[in-house]
């Protein structure tokens, strides 16, 4: 059925691809936005992990939607904005329903001083009609970190080519966003773009830019961004409620956020199924998952798993830790068979590896 | 399917593909894309934007034994591929159509200029930019293809061509093509003024991706520029990309050195390299390119035309961003190398770098951008502001780049091998190039450099004046003024029997000499009169380059060293400011005699449009001549007021600078200039 749609959507598009490029986006726009925006540096820089993303403005005060990657995951989160200023920043909310975070810039307490910032009105993008499919956007990322202080973000065009959901093997392979996304019919969602706005030729707001994702039905990279409107069943304090993107904005700003059951119940995991890869000792907060040892005839032996391999993928999802390696493998049952792509030396091989009981001695 | 079938299907469908026609062809560019993978190792960086590389044809590799299952659906929604021939669409609203129709007549006005170039174990892309048949192309592309190439035009000819000039770390290279009759005149395209690109506008791409036509006809892309100013790091010392423009317009290996236009239809660059996340699309188009400005290539046209292996520059001081935590931080001077000219104009550790070159600079990135557009030897203006007080402009000379970068060598192939030689060339271009050092091909140098000195003996007709001189006027300077007379002649040295040149000045009863042949004299002896940083041995050499030309000098050391401004500054006019505004672009031409190195500039109009002066082409506007080039100041003679005295065409004034300050304004009363008294 997914497909079915996607392929509507698709032919959509080629009649209206035409349509629309004609448009010149004025230069006036893509500097008008990219005062709303700004750059993010925190944690990670290591193998597939970068520690730089992209941020919105949504009040003056200094209060930025971002996306929920593991770059947040620091104390010293710091902010470059537009004119070149580098604050520090700290995290409010994050929600992985809307695979959204909230941040607000740092200020001494004693200054009570308006920062004055330009930023989205979320309230007033609301109100302006939702793009059609086909219709020409733009996006603004700090992709492969190009930008830095005051330089200006990228700016990308293309069309919206289809609003569906993403798709996921279910069971194990978490996707970041569960509602409608936006898809894009051109090369977004690169290393850092995460948290970028999409907007109109008009430069109004669509959506937030979402985390690099592979679909695993085409194995292709998914160009996507989270509308603004979008609307997702979120459970909390065990009541269900539609809620848009904009609608978690504006309680995180004012403090009235109550964190979704997802948030909570995402720690409880059982063991997994059974892979015999012992890794490095984990010792920073995101430790590589390089491999330092295969325990013999184990699942991760038989698939051709070997010492100083690093895991970079596990069906299609990028590993950023031996963390989230885990969480992963949290998710999984005996007999489960997944798709690990490895780094060896200077080349990525694909292997699949299928997991087995853990040993009754242990 | 092979590359040959793809390439028939492409021709049947030219007239008017439809969806299902060009399916085959689709599938065919997916099983391209593997094959392509294959070529290119995975890096282990995946952050960094690097330059295409060589890109071998692919004809006779066999397909990836396990090529990863892709639907076409997927593929085509990713890259954008757009299946649908628009014109004629009459849903199309009125303006849309026009623009449309716009977009293809620009298209089809500079296509026949971009060029396929193939040769070696590579190929790229370019675009001529002159009738005679050059072409501006990637340093990365002829290091792939050696010094003669093959170049094929949209017109389906298939040219011999021969590298010209190139620059390695600004990736640019020149080719020629040589015309199949002699002086047919090229179709070519005009370069625009980069510095007005901005973010938001359209683009065209336009090259040989894939090195998919094999009938030179090129692709095109259509795309929006995403950014300006962009700093991207070099790739070892070489291939670093400065005040670069960033577009989304897809470009692909094969086509780097193509063309980046405006809807104008106007060069704003040239296609060199990309942003690429490996582990996901290799290194195809990420939505993230960069071309080099044509700005930046404007200020090394004339090595690339004249055969150079040009150098950029550096401060010889380094520049660091003070208080790295502050929202706001300042960028202020590190360390200065003592052998610098920055060292010498009085920059120092500490003081804040307010503007070099009219650009007002507030991040480190801003300076490596406005630095890496400049070639080695120029001269800018600098502002600091020393103390935090007060504001000075200096006028500093760059230093060479490849000289202060610790080991500069060749950019290593992903297998950490350093590309081989480049094979002794064959072919019919093979006769128009002369291997030399320093240079790319010394044949255009020669070239250039006798062009000049044609247009010098044109200008000023003294190359038969080889006798004795004497030059009669009034100085001021340094206080003083007066009368002066300066003198060269031949006179007999009792004791090696020869007769030995020897220059005089007299400014009023004080007498300066030189002997310039005499040996073991000490850079002191040498520089007379004191204070001027060598003026006599100056004059030794103008003497020498007006009568003599470049046989005057040491061996083949005169040689055309590209365009380099110059800061004539008016005769009434002591303490310059604002240096910009007497700036003036010159033809340069650099000699050595005895381990003196001399700097010509001469005069050129098409290189100052706009420009109201008196030089006219061929004058030398001034030069300087330095008797200990690592410690010391060159003394700077600037001509000015050229006019007839005494018959002879000559500058009636003659500005004497030595750092800094100016040493004496001669004024010319009388000239005698007599004619060669040998036999």
């Amino acid at each position: 059925m997914f497909r079915d749609r996607y392929l509507l959507s698709f032919i959509t598009l080629l009649g209206l691809t035409n349509l629309v490029s004609g448009q010149a986006p004025t230069t006036a726009i893509t500097e008008k936005v990219n005062q709303k925006l700004v750059k993010l540096y925190g944690a990670g820089g290591f193998q597939g992990l970068v520690s730089y993303g992209t941020g919105i403005l949504i009040s003056s005060q200094g209060h930025i939607l971002t996306a929920a990657t593991q770059m947040l995951d620091t104390r010293e989160l710091r902010v470059h904005l537009y004119d070149g200023r580098r604050l520090q920043a700290k995290v409010l909310v994050i929600e992985p329903e809307f695979d959204a975070a909230i941040l607000e810039i740092s200020r001494d307490k004693k200054e009570k001083r308006d920062l004055n910032l330009p930023y989205f009105d979320l309230a007033a993008e609301l109100k302006k009609p939702a793009p059609e499919i086909g219709e020409m956007v733009l996006a603004f990322t700090n992709a492969f970190k190009i930008a830095d202080r005051d330089e200006p973000l990228s700016v990308q065009q293309g069309r919206i080519s289809a609003h569906t959901k993403l798709t996921a093997r279910r069971g194990i392979t978490q996707i970041p966003f569960n509602g409608e996304v936006y898809f894009v019919d051109t090369i977004l969602n690169n290393p850092g773009a995460a948290g970028g706005a999409l907007t109109s030729s008009r430069g109004q707001l669509i959506g937030m830019i979402g985390k690099e994702y592979r679909n695993v039905v085409s194995d292709t990279w998914s160009n996507y961004a989270i509308p603004i409107n979008c609307k997702v069943e979120i459970e909390r304090n065990k009541q269900k409620k539609m809620l848009t993107l904009v609608d978690f904005c504006q309680e995180a700003v004012a403090g009235k956020w109550v964190s979704s059951s997802k948030n909570k119940t995402q720690a409880k995991k059982g063991p997994g199924g059974y892979h015999g890869i012992v890794f490095v000792p984990d010792v920073v907060e995101q430790t590589p998952p390089y491999i330092d040892r295969i325990e013999a005839n184990s699942p991760a032996a038989k698939a051709g798993l070997k010492v100083d391999d690093l895991i970079v993928y596990v069906e299609g999802e990028p590993v950023y830790s031996i963390k989230s390696f885990n969480e992963m493998m949290s998710r999984t049952r005996p007999g489960t068979e997944l798709r690990l792509e490895i780094r060896r030396g200077e080349k990525l091989t694909g292997l699949t590896i299928v997991l087995g009981d853990f040993p009754k001695s242990k | 399917m092979t590359f040959k079938k793809i390439e028939q299907s492409r021709r049947t469908n030219r007239a008017k593909p439809k969806l299902a026609q060009l399916l085959p062809t689709l599938l065919g560019l997916i099983l391209i894309f593997f094959y392509a993978i294959q070529l290119i190792p995975i890096k282990a960086n995946s952050q960094n934007s690097e330059v295409f590389g060589k890109y071998r044809p692919m004809v006779g590799l066999l397909p990836h034994p396990n090529p990863p299952e892709v639907s076409h659906l997927q593929l085509s929604h990713e890259t954008g591929l757009n299946l649908i021939e628009g014109n004629g669409d009459s849903s199309l609203p009125n303006e849309l159509k026009l623009e449309e129709s716009k977009r293809i007549d620009v298209i089809k006005k500079v296509k026949p200029a971009v060029v396929a170039i193939f040769g070696g174990s590579g190929g790229g892309s370019g675009v001529l930019i002159d009738p005679r048949g050059y072409a501006l192309t990637n340093f990365h592309v002829v290091q792939g293809t050696g010094v003669v190439m093959k170049a094929g035009l949209p017109d389906g000819i298939y040219y011999d061509a021969v590298l010209v000039g190139q620059d390695k770390v600004g990736d640019v290279a020149m080719i020629k093509l040589l015309p199949k009759k002699p002086d047919t005149p090229f179709p070519f395209v005009k370069m625009a003024d980069s510095d007005q690109v901005k973010v938001g506008e359209w683009s065209l791409a336009m090259g040989n991706p894939f090195l998919l036509a094999k009938d030179f006809d090129p692709s095109v892309s259509f795309g929006l520029i995403s950014g300006v100013n962009r700093y991207q790091y070099p790739e070892g010392n070489f291939l670093e990309y400065t005040d670069c423009i960033q577009f989304d317009t897809t470009i692909n290996p094969g086509n780097s050195g193509g063309p980046l236009f405006n809807m104008q239809g106007e060069l704003i660059g040239i296609n060199g390299r990309g942003s690429f996340a490996f582990e996901k699309r290799f290194r195809i188009n990420c939505g993230v390119g960069y071309a080099i400005s044509i700005n930046q290539i404007k200020n090394f046209l004339g090595h690339l035309y004249s055969g150079i292996d040009a150098d950029h520059a550096t401060l010889g001081a380094t520049i660091k961003s003070a208080e790295e935590d502050s929202t706001l931080p300042k960028l202020t001077i590190g360390e200065v190398l003592e052998e610098s000219d920055a060292y010498r104009r009085g920059i120092q550790e500490g003081d804040e770098l307010v503007s070099f070159s009219g650009r007002v600079i507030s991040t480190v990135n801003q300076f490596k951008n406005v630095l890496g557009i400049y070639p080695k030897e120029w001269r800018l203006p600098l502002i600091v502001r020393k103390n935090e007080r007060e504001k000075k402009e200096l006028l500093v000379r760059l230093q060479s780049y490849q000289i202060a970068v610790s080991n500069p060598s060749m950019p290593k192939d992903k297998k950490g091998i350093l590309p081989k030689g480049p094979p002794s060339p064959k072919g019919p271009a093979a006769k128009f190039y002369v291997k030399k050092k320093g240079f790319a091909n010394y044949y255009f140098n020669r070239e250039y450099r006798d062009q000049i000195i044609a247009k010098l003996n044109q200008s000023l007709h003294l190359d038969n004046k080889n006798g004795n001189w004497t030059i009669d006027g009034a100085f001021i300077g340094d206080g003083r003024k007066g009368s002066f007379q300066l003198t060269c002649k031949d006179e007999f040295d009792s004791e090696k029997k020869v007769e030995m040149p020897v220059l005089q000045m007299r400014l009023n009863d004080v007498n300066y000499a030189l002997r310039p042949l005499k040996l073991m004299q000490s850079e002191v002896d040498r520089s007379e009169p004191r204070g001027s940083g060598g003026f006599l041995m100056a004059f030794y050499h103008l003497k020498k380059l007006l009568t003599q030309g470049p046989k005057g000098f040491d061996g083949d050391s005169c040689f055309y060293s590209g365009y380099a401004p110059i800061y004539p500054i008016p005769s009434n006019i002591l303490n310059p400011t604002n240096y910009k505004q007497y700036r003036i672009m010159a033809d340069q031409l650099q000699s050595d005699f005895l381990d003196v190195p001399s700097k010509w500039f001469f005069y050129r109009s098409d290189l100052n449009p706009g420009l109201k002066t008196a030089y006219q082409d061929g004058d030398i506007i001034g030069f300087e001549t330095s008797l200990n080039p690592k410690e010391w100041d060159p003394c700077e003679v600037y001509l000015h007021d050229y006019r007839t005295i005494d018959g002879i065409r000559f500058p009636h004034q003659i500005e004497i600078r030595y750092a800094d300050k100016r040493f004496a304004l001669l004024t010319i009363e009388k000239l005698n200039l007599a004619n060669s008294n040998k036999k």
